[in-house]
């Protein structure tokens, strides 16, 4: 539950950031779903070829999206970084009407008015409702903008602050370093594309 | 996760990757011109990520055979994991993803989540227990579908089996639905919590969309001095009874 709830960030940057899922219905449709996901999954990577996953099987950094999209049984994971591909991916997704459900997550505002573009009208919408208890412990915002992206946690904030050193001393390029943080993210979830504009600004000298 | 003594070659790049901080890099006793990295086992929450980084080159990272109740840390905290309560990878349930077919929230009610140890600190599960005793006793009956519910001594008072109390995971989630009349107490409970846990932990709200912004829910929330964020999930209500 809730793996793509939570990101945080400022408006602008959350407004470049959409992550889209898959779920069968256990007991509804999970029979024979394979092949229903992996025609959807082939539908929204015509849009985005940012991330994609299943966090059953691995990420498309670890393996041929090929390979995932064989091996799906319960869902899949991408991320979109505008609102354009974002509404043509969920027409095709209903005009196609495959028949499992699909989640979006993104600032309210835009996800909404993509909807209502898509000619999507939503039933049911899931609020954050913030971090609480011992808040010393957990990462500074600039760095939990990159843990949050991860909605598993397995972006570990130590590493994000040694791309961030890295990239200083010119060890490794930022788009690199973007991808070597999204590749914890088993589902697909991580957006490179914001990471990157990130790294890029804490990295300005 | 392990790390093989012999094989490590004390190069430290797999400390970065661990979410939790549990590896070690420290000068090897027996020979202290070298250093070597080892993992904290009382920390580690066995996710996995040092393991699939791929960045140990003589191959001494390794996932050891683990075993009740230790177990409990990698179901909860890799989601390759699928629990065989649920069928559900990682943490949670199908919750609202699944819903317009589901119908698992129905309308007068909210769905509500409690998850312990996010964004990146990971928590011990009596922590969980601890809000789970205090919700319970405000009412709240555990979503029989989520992992930590299997977990539960005593589903009607959240005690944990004694065993696990003390595990590590990255993270763990609290399900449950509340009448319009318990949002206000569960809320004041876990107001109350924020101030008696080591770790940290988010919650979350689910309702249909009319109830944004003017409905009772967020309403009882912003009364509360509780954060909404702008941003968070929509289900886009495409799925539909496929199975014959």
């Amino acid at each position: 539950m809730t793996h793509s709830l939570h990101r945080t960030g400022d408006t602008e940057s959350l407004k470049k950031d959409f992550p889209m899922l898959t779920h069968v219905a256990r007991g509804y449709n999970d029979i024979g779903a394979g092949e229903r996901l992996k025609q959807m999954a082939q539908i929204a990577r015509k849009y985005t070829d940012l991330h994609f996953g299943d966090c059953k099987v691995g990420n498309k950094f670890m393996m041929p999206p090929e390979e995932i999209m064989e091996k799906h049984t319960v869902g899949w994971q991408v991320v979109f970084k505008n609102k354009k591909s974002l509404i043509a991916c969920m027409k095709e997704l209903k005009e196609k009407n495959i028949g499992i459900s699909v989640v979006v997550s993104g600032l309210f505002d835009e996800v909404f008015e993509c909807c209502q573009k898509a000619g999507i009208t939503p039933p049911l919408i899931e609020f954050a409702l913030g971090v609480h208890g011992n808040k010393d412990k957990i990462w500074p915002p600039e760095i939990l903008d990159f843990v949050t992206m991860c909605g598993h946690g397995l972006v570990s904030g130590h590493l994000v602050r040694k791309m961030v050193e890295d990239i200083k001393k010119k060890k490794i390029t930022i788009k690199k370093a973007s991808i070597e943080l999204a590749k914890p993210c088993l589902c697909g979830i991580f957006n490179p594309d914001r990471a990157a504009k990130l790294l890029k600004k804490m990295t300005r000298f | 996760m392990r790390i093989n003594r012999d094989k490590c070659v004390g190069c430290g790049r797999c400390v970065s990757y661990c979410p939790v901080g549990a590896i070690q890099f420290f000068q090897d006793e027996q020979n202290p011109k070298k250093k070597k990295s080892k993992i904290d086992e009382d920390e580690c929450v066995e996710c996995g990520v040092c393991f699939r980084a791929n960045v140990c080159k003589p191959q001494a990272i390794y996932l050891p055979e683990i075993m009740w109740p230790r177990v409990v840390r990698r179901a909860f905290s890799d989601p390759m994991v699928e629990h065989k309560e649920t069928g559900v990878p990682g943490r949670g349930t199908e919750e609202l993803k699944t819903n317009e077919i589901t119908g698992r929230f129905k309308r007068g009610s909210w769905g509500m989540a409690v998850e312990l140890g996010r964004p990146g600190v990971g928590a011990r599960l009596k922590e969980l227990e601890l809000i789970a005793m205090a919700l319970a006793e405000k009412g709240v009956v555990f979503e029989p579908q989520n992992p930590v519910t299997h977990l539960f001594e005593d589903v009607k008072t959240g005690k944990l089996k004694p065993e696990v109390r003390n595990e590590k995971v990255l993270s763990a989630i609290i399900e449950f639905v509340v009448r319009p009349e318990q949002l206000e107490p569960v809320l004041q409970v876990l107001k109350e919590m924020a101030g008696k846990v080591e770790s940290v932990f988010s919650v979350d709200l689910i309702t249909h969309p009319e109830e944004e912004e003017k409905g009772p829910a967020l309403k009882i929330v912003k009364k509360m001095g509780f954060p909404v964020y702008p941003n968070g999930k929509v289900n886009l209500g495409l799925g539909r009874v496929l199975n014959k």
